[in-house]
């Protein structure tokens, strides 16, 4: 990057927001997904880490005017390579940004800087009895400004939905360096189109996001959890049908397959059977008095369709026990292969058997292990491949695998992301989805707000 | 442990960059950049092993910039030891690069030395007040001048005469139910001597025989964390031949990093030593931390008086990541009568001494303590109990620079107060 670039930079966000060293830039070319930059071409000429809307204005802007790519990022735990390096470009951390502004109990509703950690908002909310429901795995360190671009998601998306739900105004930056606000603090808001819907998972292609608005509601009462275990996964698919059809909506509907439950057992020793075939970890949520109730008629449900083991928690340490299970999953595979790859294609909850049985059948075809631990009470499966990425013929199976698992999950009607975005790692599978005349209005929505195509190239379109 | 730098590659692969260690991290905290935080380090690491980097100036200083206060490993959902690569990189920078000249004087002439090491201390406790005058509540010294260290850091005086030159090598009790021999620990030796006092006056009150081994040196942490592994290893076989030879039931420590050394990373150090490394493992096994052998021995509360007093309590990084001793200082501390115990927020998280690390960091370190004496001021607290002496010098200094009135302590000082309380 030209050096009067680096200087004006530096002017804007002052000498010890700015990083040009080689490993400082190095560690912008990763970030939690496996997509890899390519050290050659894609390592960035600087990182810059603003203080507020102005200096947000002022860099793209520059960079606008200069053709410099510029890469968003918050907390870089993006799964889908959309907070990597591109090219010589300008990565621009949001994280300075890290104030709530407001908690409006009037008007249950919170105002955000981009930067502020998931989890912090959480708690916040919770201190006055109000709730932010989305719960990506990452909201202990990701940041809010990086859940809206990539509209994240969570175990609790099947009672409470995902980010874009409760996101309902946003000021952004264009491109030009223009500040926009969009939506605002009404619930009701029909006035153009919905700007803010567009910019939310728009994994930083068309703006950069400068503040947020989003709706809280009250904090549930009391919570109630329970985990069944079944010999067959089928009976657990079956399970989590029947459960949605019967109108009963659990905050968090978990399954977890056989390759799981061992390496839990294994690990953790939390008393699962191991021969067992699935476990589902159930919890609702809401009126203390109504709670027991549905539990109940949960428990029936899971009885008459095969489970052999059913635990309920009694006290709130009981159900930590039982979450407990589902925390040290991922701990408990990474004993198994150094490379854990999780997808997140998703499919109609009625389509899980048939994606779980897809999905065992590649694995088997591939000779490749490839677990199951879903957010089953929205379709939201997450396959995990587990392997080494050092051993280079795997990996080739690895890549067949995951095209196949695409091509399944959109047969069967479901979706490429659930959650995860599309990014640099799914960008080749998109038009699979939207199809051709489908790409064509994306690619036309993006050259209207961002014609020089500064913001995360290749991101979702591909280089 | 004599492993090449490249077969560290199996455990770089298993950070899967997820990010987590960005909520534990605290030089992170203070820093924001992402080649600061655990996955940046790792990341780094694995860029020298593939050969993207070389071990430039910029890489040394990034992996200087690490606590090793063991917050990520215990946080990572991949278990991944961030500290043993950090120790690895260094290690590799100085077998490739050599130690800086100052580092190669400390480590290989005076720590590794006794006799270089102590005579250096004497002629230091008798010269020091020429350049340093008392700090506020009689505790610790400012200096006078400029040392080349900001003239507010208030540093412990090295004692007039050392702990091990106080007290006989075998401390006899009548009717004696244990015999343990003591690892001192540099800085209890030359700088807190009341702290080893208390670790006797409460041994001897339970009933317990002390020996203080008189050619123990310094564990060699300091050495081997900065990559000098040669001259670590010399220094833990000397130790190792100075306690093996005393016939004891066990081998106490005071201080948590000294602890973990001589428990588990000698082990490890000499595990291709043909002689020691079953020694190593010997001595690991006769390893207890003062609070972990103290509430093991029956009656330790029975000879209490009260001790109207506000306590709260630090652990020390390697102490509770390290060691796993969380619970036996609370419950030395809460058996006390009188004593209101109150905890802190985050206890656990790293007071940003890290040994050497304060010396060469010192801005980043009293940032990061900052956040640790806001949370003990929380406390309303008048007294800060932790394991480890070098916690106790940097919380101390960090008390002071803000005007927090706390008096800082070992767990076993408070401990030998309650006992005299009793006999006055």
């Amino acid at each position: 990057m030209k050096p009067e670039i680096i200087q004006k930079l530096r002017e804007i966000v002052g000498n010890d927001n700015l990083y040009t060293s080689l490993e400082d830039l190095y560690c912008y070319t990763y970030d939690a997904s496996f997509v890899k930059a390519d050290l050659k071409k894609d390592l960035a000429g600087v990182a810059v880490y603003p203080a507020n809307t102005e200096e947000v204005a002022q860099i793209l802007k520059l960079a606008n005017q200069e053709r410099i790519p510029v890469v968003p990022r918050g907390a870089g735990s993006n799964v889908s390579g959309g907070s990597i390096s591109v090219g010589d470009c300008i990565v621009l951390v949001l994280k300075r940004m890290n104030k709530i502004l407001e908690l409006d109990r009037k008007n249950l509703i919170a105002v955000v800087e981009p930067g502020v950690i998931t989890s912090q908002l959480q708690s916040e909310a919770e201190q006055v009895g109000l709730f932010y429901p989305p719960d990506p795995a990452s909201q202990a360190f990701s940041t809010m400004g990086g859940n809206v671009a990539e509209c994240a998601g969570g175990p609790r998306g099947v009672k409470y939905g995902v980010t874009r739900d409760y996101v309902i105004g946003l000021e952004v930056v264009l491109p030009s360096g223009e500040v926009m606000n969009t939506g605002g603090r009404a619930l009701k808001n029909v006035t153009g189109y919905d700007m803010t819907k567009l910019f939310t998972g728009s994994e930083g292609t068309l703006c950069v996001i400068t503040k947020i608005i989003v709706k809280l509601i009250p904090l549930p009462e009391a919570k109630s959890t329970m985990m069944a275990v079944f010999p067959e996964i089928d009976q657990a698919c079956e399970t989590v049908s029947e459960i949605i059809a019967m109108g009963l909506v659990p905050c968090s509907l978990e399954l977890l397959d056989n390759i799981y439950i061992r390496n839990i057992e294994e690990y953790a020793k939390v008393g699962l059977p191991t021969e067992a075939g699935a476990v589902l970890l159930i919890e609702v949520d809401g009126d203390a008095e109504i709670l027991t109730k549905q539990i109940g008629k949960i428990e029936q449900i899971c009885r008459r369709l095969g489970a052999v083991q059913i635990r309920v928690a009694k006290t709130k340490d009981e159900a930590d026990e039982l979450w407990r299970a589902r925390r040290s999953a991922f701990a408990a595979v990474s004993r198994v292969k150094p490379t854990i790859i999780g997808e997140d294609a998703t499919v109609p909850r009625s389509s899980i058997p048939a994606a779980v049985r897809r999905i065992q059948e590649i694995a088997a075809k591939y000779n490749l292990i490839i677990a199951i631990l879903g957010h089953a009470g929205d379709g939201n499966l997450h396959a995990t491949i587990l392997t080494d990425e050092t051993d280079l013929e795997e990996a080739a199976r690895v890549e067949k695998a995951i095209d196949e698992i695409f091509i399944a999950t959109v047969e069967l009607g479901g979706s490429l992301s659930g959650e995860h975005g599309i990014g640099r790692a799914k960008s080749k599978y998109i038009t699979l989805q939207i199809g051709e005349v489908g790409l064509e209005v994306q690619h036309q929505i993006k050259k209207a707000l961002d014609p020089n195509n500064i913001l995360n190239p290749g991101v979702m379109f591909g280089a | 442990m004599e492993r090449s730098f490249d077969s560290w590659e199996q455990e770089v692969i298993r950070c899967i960059r997820c990010g987590a260690c960005q909520n534990v991290c605290p030089v992170f905290k203070e820093l924001q950049a992402e080649s600061t935080v655990a996955r940046g380090r790792v990341k780094l690491i694995r860029g020298v092993i593939d050969k993207d980097l070389e071990l430039t100036e910029g890489f040394i200083n990034k992996m200087s910039l690490c606590l090793m206060c063991k917050a990520c490993v215990v946080n990572c959902p991949s278990g991944v030891k961030v500290d043993k690569l950090v120790e690895a990189a260094r290690k590799e920078i100085a077998e490739k690069k050599g130690l800086s000249p100052l580092k190669n004087l400390i480590f290989r002439l005076v720590l590794k030395n006794r006799w270089v090491f102590n005579t250096g201390m004497k002629a230091g406790s008798v010269l020091q007040g020429l350049v340093f005058r008392k700090g506020p509540l009689g505790q610790g010294m400012l200096p006078r001048m400029s040392l080349g260290i900001d003239k507010r850091r208030l540093l412990s005086p090295l004692a007039a005469k050392s702990f091990k030159a106080m007290y006989p090598v075998v401390i006899k009790v009548p009717a004696a139910k244990l015999r343990v021999a003591f690892f001192t620990g540099c800085m209890i030796n030359y700088i807190y001597t009341d702290t080893g006092r208390a670790v006797i006056n409460v041994l001897k009150r339970i009933g317990v025989e002390v020996v203080i081994p008189a050619l123990q040196n310094c564990c060699g942490t300091p050495v081997r964390i900065n990559g000098d592994y040669e001259t670590a290893k010399a220094m833990a076989r000397a130790n190792i031949d100075a306690f093996l030879k005393e016939e004891v039931d066990a081998v106490v420590v005071a201080c948590g990093t000294c602890g973990l050394s001589l428990k588990e990373e000698y082990a490890e150090l000499l595990e291709d030593d043909p002689v020691y490394a079953e020694k190593a493992k010997h001595l690991g096994s006769m390893i207890k931390d003062f609070a972990e052998l103290v509430v093991s021995l029956d009656g330790f509360e029975d000879k209490m008086g009260p001790l109207p007093l506000k306590v709260t309590y630090h652990d020390p990084c390697h102490l509770v990541r390290g060691l796993r001793v969380k619970e036996q200082p609370r419950q030395i501390i809460r058996s006390i009568p009188g004593v209101d115990f109150k905890e802190m927020s985050k206890p656990d998280t790293c007071c940003g001494s890290a040994g050497s690390f304060s010396l060469y960091h010192y801005e980043l370190s009293t940032k990061i303590n900052d956040h640790k004496v806001e949370d003990v001021n929380q406390t309303g607290a008048e007294v800060l109990v932790t394991g480890c002496s070098a916690c106790r010098m940097h919380i101390a200094d960090g008390l002071n620079r803000q005007g927090v009135s706390v008096k800082v302590m070992h767990t076993a000082q408070l401990l030998e107060m309650a006992y005299e309380a009793k006999a006055h």
